[in-house]
C-alpha cells in the first residue's frame, strides 16, 4: 500500500530561513521540492532576536539566494554595535564595532513574520517551477520509515509523503530530529531561552533618540547585574517603526534560580539605562519567546541520518558566544549546503550520500568550527569548574583585580571584540555576570536618567494580546508533581508563580487529609517555545497545522 | 390640491411618502410644484421614478387580448414567461402568425408551449435502452447482487415515512420537527389544491418508524406530532443504534413488510434526521433501496418539476413535467449557496423512495395534539444473529449540555476557590440556588486545574461551564465573578453582562477595571453572605443593593 503514497524528490519541513534557503537552492538545481510549513503563514511561528548577518566567508547568504531580500524583507541595516556593562547605576559601554564587522558583509534587523512570509512567496514561486510548492498549515509530525529506513514524512493533515531527500528545517523543537534520535531535550545547560518584546516607536522618534540618521540602525547589548545572578544578557535592536528588546538566558541558570523570564525582561525594560530611549513611553506590540540551542554543546557534528538532513536550529546550529549571536545566517548556509550536497550526491549517482557530503561541507566551509569552536571544548572543563570560578571571583573583587581591570580597560574592550577569545568564553556566572559588573563598577560612569521609567504590561495582558487556538492539548504533563515539573511554573515564559492564567500553575491539592504539591497545565496560552519539554516531565509536540500561537511580528 | 407639497419637506422624509402615492396625476402635480419651487434634482428623480413605476404597472398586459403588433419580441418573451395555459399560448401563436409573423416571437411562444406541455414529437430520437449488464459486461456491479437496480419502473409508491430517532427512551427534538413538517406536506398533498391524494385519489399517510427497545411507548406521541401510522420494532438488542440491524429492519419495513394497510412497493418519500445516527442510517437505507439521498436538507416541499434532461425524460429535446417531486434544498459551500436536489425516476429505473435527511432545527416542532388518532403497527420478524456481530462493549453518556446563555444571573468561579475547591463550588451552587433563574459558570483556570473535587460537586466541573474565549459567551443581567482575576480571555465571554459584580481578594485584579461593583474579600466569606442577602431580599436588586455600599 505504501507505494500509493505521494512522492516528491525533496521535502523541506519548515519555511524559516534554513528551509527557504534549502528549498530555493534545490529548486535552482531543478529538484522537485515540496515545502511544508505548519503556521498559517510562514513566519507566524518564528521568533528571533532580530539580526541577520551575511558573512563574507559564507558560501551562501540570504541575499545571494533571494536577491531583493534586504529591500523587501528586512527592517534596516545595523551599523552600530555596543555592549553596556551594568552594575547598579553605573554603566560602562564598550563599542563592539570590530566584532560586529568581523567577516560581516552586511547585517540587518528583521522581524520574522514579514521576513519569512516574503521568503515563502519566493520559495513558492521557485519550487512550483519544479512541480512542487509550499503548503502552509501542514504539520509534519514524524518520519515515515520502511524496513527501518527513513523514506518520507508523516503529517497531521495529509497522508504520508515519500521523498529522496528530507530537509528538517523545523526549528529548535524539531520533531523530526527527535524522531530520528539526533536531538533531545534532556539538558537545560544545552539551551538558552530568549524572550522579546516588539515595542512600537515612530521612525523619526527612533532616529532622534538613538542619534540615527535614516537608514543604518543600532544594536545594544546589556550585561551585568540587572538580572541579579541569572546568567544571560539583554539586547535592543532598532527596526523601522519599532524596537526589538529582549533578554536571553542560559536555561539551566534560569531554571536553577527559579527566575521568571517576563520579570527579567521587565528588569531590562525598566532599567534607568533604557530611559534615554523609551522616555516613559512604552507600547508593546508583541511578547514572544523561544528556545535557542547552544551550538557549542548541541550543534550536531553529524546532522543527518539516511535521507534526513538537519538544517538550522533543528540541528542546533545557533552560535551564541558572548556578544556574537548568529543563527539565521548559519541556517541559510546549512540550507544551501544541504541542497548542494544532494545535487552533488545525485550527480555522483548516489543520492543516499547526501548526508555524508552535507556533513563534509559543513566542516570544509568552516560552519562547524564557528558553531563548535575546538577552543571552547579544550578550555571548558577548566573554566566552568567551580574552583576556577571561585578563584576568578576572588581575583576580580580584590583590589589587585580592579586595579588590573582599570589598567586593562582597553584590553577588556579588545577582548570582547575578539572572535577567538569569545569562542572560549566559559558559560559561568563569572563571564556573564561578575566580569561585566566589575567592569561597570570600576570603569563605569553613573547613568543619567532621562524621562520616566516605563511600566511594562502584566503577563496576563501580554498573553491576552496573542491569539490562541490550540485545539487538543499538544503537551501532555507526564509527571504532575511539583518536584518533577514545578520548574516549568517559573521557567515557562507565559507562566508565573502565583499566576493562574498561564500554562503551568502551582497548586496544592488536599486529598484524604494529605496535601500534594502539584502543577497543572493548560496549553491554551502556550507559545510553543519548548522550555517545559526541557525543564518538566512532558510529552511535547507542536499543535497541528494552523493551530496554536500566531506571531504577527516575530 | 396635492396632499403633500414636496417643497415643504426634506428629501429624506419624501422617499416613503412619494412611494405611497398611487395617483399619477397627483405625482405629476407634485413634480410641477417642485420644479417651480426648490427644483431639487433628487426630489424630481424620486417622483419621476415613482411615476414610471405606476405607468409600467398600468401597462400590465392581458395575453388573451393584447395587440401583439404593439409588443417588441422582448416584451413577448417577458409576457409568455408568466403564461402557463397552453391554449392561451396557442392562441397567441396563431395571432402572431396572422399578424407580423416574427420568427423571434414565434420561437419564444413555441418554446413556452414546449416547456409547459412538453413535446410529443421531439427533435431527437428516444434514447435506446441498454440494460447495464449488456452495457458494462466487464463489471459485476451494478446487477450481480442488487436485484432492485433497474427495471422496477412503474411500481406503486405511497406515503411519507419518517424515521423517528430516539435517545434514552425519548423522541429527540428533530423527530418531532420532521413529523410536523411531514404532516404539513402531506395535508397539502392530499388536499384539492395539491394532488388530492395518490394517483387514484386516496389520501397518503405520514408513517413514523420507531426502532429500538420499548419504543412502542412512543407511538402515541409520534401520532400526536402528526403521524397517521406508526411502525415499530422492539428488541432489547436494539437499545442502542447499530448500523446493521437498524438498516436491515428499516429496509425490510419499506420493501418486504406485508401488512394489511400497505399494498405498495416502497415508500414514496423517506425522511431522516441529519443527526450522527440519522446520517448513517439514511445513507445505508437509501443505498440499500437503490435510490438517492439529499443529505442535510434545510427545507422540504412537494411540487411539480419540469425536466428536460434526456436521462430522465428518455428523449433529447423533450421536456416532461414530473409530479409529486420532493424538493430538497440544502446548503452548499458552507451555506454560501443553496441547491435544491430532486430525485426523479428514469425511464427504466425508479428512484424511490425519494430520500432526505433534515438538519435538526430546520423546522419548528408543532404543538402535539393528544386527540389525534392513528394506527400503531408492530413489525415483528426474527432478527438473525449475524446482524449483531458488532458488539457494543462500552458507552458513555455525554451530559445534556449546559447552556449558560439566557440566564438572568451567572455565578462564575475562578481560581480563588483553590484553597478549598469543593467548598468553593458548594458556595457557588448555593448562591445559584438562591436565585430564580441562575446557573454556575467557571473560568478556564478552574477547569484545567489539578483540583480534586468531592463526588457531589464533581459534575459541575466540566468544560461546558467554561466562560470566555474558548467557552461560552454570556450576557446575563447580573454576572457575579468570584475569585476570577479577569484575564482578557475571560473578559470576552462576559463583558456584555448588564451588571458585573467582582469578588476578589486582590484589589489590583484586572476584573475590577470592568466591574460595576467590586467586593474586596475572600469568596469563602463573601459568597455565604451574598447568598443570605439574596435569600432574604429574594431578588437581584437585593444583591446590587447590598453591594452598592
Amino acid at each position: 500500500m505504501t507505494d500509493e503514497y505521494e512522492h516528491y524528490e525533496a521535502i523541506v519541513v519548515g519555511a524559516g530561513p534554513g528551509g527557504a534557503a534549502a528549498a530555493a537552492a534545490l529548486a535552482r538545481q531543478g529538484v522537485e521540492t515540496l515545502v511544508l510549513e505548519r503556521g498559517v503563514d510562514a513566519g507566524s511561528k518564528n521568533v528571533s532576536g532580530g539580526l541577520i548577518y551575511a558573512e563574507e566567508s559564507a558560501p551562501y547568504t540570504i541575499d545571494d539566494l533571494f536577491p531583493a531580500f534586504r529591500e523587501e524583507a528586512a527592517e534596516r541595516p545595523i551599523d552600530e554595535y555596543l555592549i553596556h556593562n551594568i552594575a547598579g547605576d553605573k554603566v560602562k559601554t564598550f563599542d563592539l564595532d570590530r566584532i560586529h564587522h568581523h567577516d560581516t558583509d552586511w547585517c540587518d534587523a528583521v522581524l520574522r513574520r514579514r521576513m519569512d512570509s516574503w521568503l515563502a512567496e519566493r520559495v513558492h514561486e521557485l519550487t512550483r517551477e519544479t512541480g512542487g510548492g509550499l503548503l502552509t498549515e501542514v504539520r509534519v509530525n514524524g518520519l515515515l520509515r520502511e524496513d527501518g529506513e527513513i523514506v518520507g514524512v508523516t503529517c497531521d493533515e495529509l497522508d504520508p509523503i515519500k521523498a529522496d531527500l528530507i530537509v528538517a528545517a523545523d526549528g529548535v523543537n524539531s520533531e523530526l530530529a527527535r524522531d530520528a534520535g539526533l536531538m533531545n531535550w534532556d539538558e537545560p545547560e544545552d539551551w538558552f531561552q530568549g524572550v522579546k518584546a516588539v515595542v512600537e516607536m515612530e521612525p523619526e522618534v527612533i532616529d532622534e533618540r538613538f542619534g540615527l540618521d535614516g537608514e543604518p540602525g543600532a544594536a545594544h547589548l546589556f550585561s551585568g547585574d540587572l538580572f541579579e545572578t541569572v546568567r544571560g544578557g539583554g539586547f535592543l535592536y532598532t527596526n523601522t517603526d519599532s524596537l526589538s528588546i529582549g533578554t536571553v538566558f542560559h536555561l539551566d541558570s534560569l531554571a536553577a534560580e527559579r527566575a521568571e523570564p517576563h520579570e527579567l525582561l521587565n528588569a531590562l525594560l525598566t532599567h534607568p539605562l533604557l530611559d534615554q530611549w523609551l522616555q516613559g513611553e512604552y507600547e508593546e506590540r508583541e511578547y514572544a519567546a523561544k528556545l535557542v540551542p547552544d551550538s557549542k554543546k548541541v550543534a550536531h557534528p553529524s546532522p543527518h541520518q539516511g535521507r534526513l538532513l538537519l538544517v538550522g536550529d533543528a540541528g542546533g546550529q545557533m552560535q551564541a558566544q558572548g556578544p556574537i549571536i548568529k543563527g539565521m545566517n548559519h541556517a541559510v548556509t546549512a540550507g544551501g549546503l544541504a541542497a548542494e550536497a544532494y545535487a552533488d550526491a545525485k550527480t555522483r549517482g548516489d543520492p543516499a550520500k547526501a548526508g555524508e557530503l552535507y556533513e563534509r561541507k559543513l566542516n570544509s566551509e568552516g560552519v562547524m568550527d564557528q558553531l563548535r569552536p575546538s577552543r571552547y571544548r579544550a578550555t571548558r572543563a577548566i573554566s566552568e569548574s567551580g574552583v576556577v570560578t571561585g578563584v576568578g571571583s576572588t581575583l576580580l573583587n580584590s583590589p589587585v583585580g580592579s586595579a588590573g581591570l582599570k589598567a586593562l580597560g582597553g584590553v577588556a574592550e579588545r577582548a570582547f571584540n575578539s572572535p577567538f577569545l569569545l569562542g572560549m568564553v566559559p558559560d559561568s556566572r563569572m563571564s556573564y555576570v561578575e566580569i561585566p559588573i566589575r567592569i561597570a563598577e570600576v570603569l563605569g560612569e553613573p547613568i543619567e536618567g532621562e524621562g520616566g521609567t516605563i511600566e511594562p504590561p502584566k503577563l496576563a495582558d501580554r498573553i491576552g494580546d496573542l491569539t490562541y487556538d490550540v485545539g487538543d492539548p499538544h503537551i501532555e504533563l507526564i509527571d504532575d508533581s511539583y518536584a518533577a515539573s514545578g520548574t516549568a511554573v517559573t521557567a515557562c515564559p507565559v507562566s508565573a508563580e502565583g499566576f493562574g492564567g498561564g500554562c503551568y500553575r502551582d497548586e496544592r491539592v488536599k486529598t484524604n487529609g494529605e496535601e500534594k504539591h502539584l502543577v497543572s497545565l493548560d496549553t491554551q496560552p502556550c507559545i510553543e517555545c519548548g522550555t517545559c519539554a526541557v525543564v518538566a516531565d512532558t510529552h511535547w509536540e507542536h499543535p497541528s497545522g494552523g493551530k496554536g500561537v500566531e506571531y504577527k511580528r516575530g | 390640491m396635492v396632499e403633500i407639497d414636496p417643497t415643504d419637506h426634506e428629501i429624506a422624509e419624501l422617499g416613503p411618502k412619494v412611494n405611497g402615492i398611487d395617483d399619477a396625476d397627483e405625482l405629476r402635480e407634485m413634480l410641477d410644484l417642485e420644479a417651480a419651487g426648490e427644483d431639487r434634482a433628487p426630489v424630481k428623480t424620486l417622483i419621476e421614478s415613482r411615476l414610471e413605476k405606476l405607468e409600467a404597472d398600468d401597462e400590465e398586459v392581458d395575453p388573451e387580448t393584447v395587440d401583439l403588433t404593439e409588443l417588441s419580441i422582448a416584451d413577448v418573451a417577458n409576457m409568455v414567461r408568466g403564461v402557463d395555459d397552453g391554449d392561451v399560448l396557442r392562441d397567441l401563436l396563431e395571432r402572431e402568425k396572422a399578424g407580423e409573423n416574427r420568427t423571434g416571437a414565434i420561437t419564444q411562444i413555441e418554446n413556452r408551449i414546449e416547456s409547459v406541455e412538453g413535446t410529443d414529437e421531439g427533435d431527437g430520437e428516444a434514447v435506446e435502452y441498454v440494460p447495464p449488464e449488456e452495457k458494462h459486461p466487464d463489471l459485476d456491479h451494478p446487477t450481480a447482487d442488487k436485484q432492485y437496480v433497474e427495471g422496477v419502473s412503474g411500481e406503486t409508491y405511497r406515503d411519507m415515512w419518517v424515521y423517528c430517532e430516539t435517545q434514552q427512551g425519548e423522541l429527540i427534538e428533530v423527530s418531532k420537527e420532521m413529523l410536523g413538517r411531514a404532516r404539513e406536506m402531506m395535508d397539502e398533498y392530499n388536499s384539492e389544491d395539491g394532488y388530492g391524494g395518490d394517483e387514484e385519489g386516496n389520501p397518503e399517510d405520514v408513517v413514523a418508524v420507531l426502532i429500538g427497545d420499548g419504543v412502542d411507548e412512543l407511538a402515541e406521541e409520534a401520532i400526536a406530532y402528526g403521524a397517521d401510522r406508526v411502525v415499530y420494532h422492539n428488541d432489547p438488542r436494539l437499545e442502542r443504534f447499530r448500523h446493521k440491524p437498524y438498516t436491515e429492519l428499516y429496509v425490510h419495513m419499506c420493501r418486504d413488510f406485508e401488512a394489511e394497510w400497505r399494498d405498495y412497493h416502497e415508500p414514496r418519500y423517506n425522511v431522516f434526521p441529519a443527526t450522527n445516527n440519522g446520517r448513517d442510517l439514511s445513507a445505508l437505507v437509501q443505498g440499500e433501496l437503490d435510490s438517492g439521498l439529499a443529505s442535510d436538507c434545510s427545507d422540504l416541499y412537494i411540487d411539480d418539476a419540469m425536466i428536460s434532461n434526456p436521462a430522465k425524460t428518455g428523449k433529447p429535446g423533450d421536456s416532461v413535467e414530473f409530479e409529486r417531486v420532493l424538493h430538497m434544498p440544502r446548503p452548499d459551500f458552507s451555506g454560501f449557496e443553496y441547491s435544491t436536489i430532486l430525485c426523479i425516476d428514469k425511464p427504466h429505473r425508479d428512484f424511490h423512495p425519494q430520500g432526505a435527511s433534515v438538519i435538526p432545527g430546520a423546522f419548528e416542532a408543532p404543538d402535539p395534539d393528544p386527540e389525534r388518532e392513528g394506527e400503531v403497527v408492530e413489525h415483528d420478524i426474527d432478527l438473525p444473529d449475524e446482524w449483531f456481530q458488532v458488539e457494543i462493549v462500552d458507552h458513555d453518556t455525554l451530559s445534556g449540555g449546559v447552556d449558560l446563555t439566557g440566564r438572568e444571573v451567572i455565578v462564575a468561579l475562578g481560581r480563588g476557590i483553590g484553597e478549598d475547591p469543593t467548598r468553593g463550588i458548594e458556595l457557588g451552587v448555593e448562591l445559584v440556588d438562591a436565585f430564580d433563574d441562575a446557573d454556575l459558570g467557571l473560568s478556564r483556570g478552574v477547569i484545567t486545574a489539578s483540583y480534586v473535587f468531592d463526588g457531589h460537586v464533581e459534575d459541575y466541573v466540566t468544560e461546558e461551564r467554561q466562560i470566555g474565549e474558548s467557552g461560552q459567551a454570556v450576557e446575563p443581567d447580573v454576572y457575579i465573578a468570584a475569585g476570577i482575576s479577569g484575564a482578557v480571555q475571560h473578559k470576552v465571554g462576559m463583558d456584555d453582562s448588564e451588571v458585573i459584580i467582582a469578588i476578589n481578594e486582590d484589589p489590583d485584579a484586572d476584573i475590577r477595571d470592568f466591574s460595576d461593583y467590586y467586593i474586596e474579600g475572600n469568596l469563602f466569606e463573601v459568597l455565604p453572605r451574598l447568598t443570605e442577602a439574596v435569600e432574604q431580599g429574594g431578588s437581584i436588586e437585593a444583591v446590587t443593593g447590598a453591594s452598592d455600599d
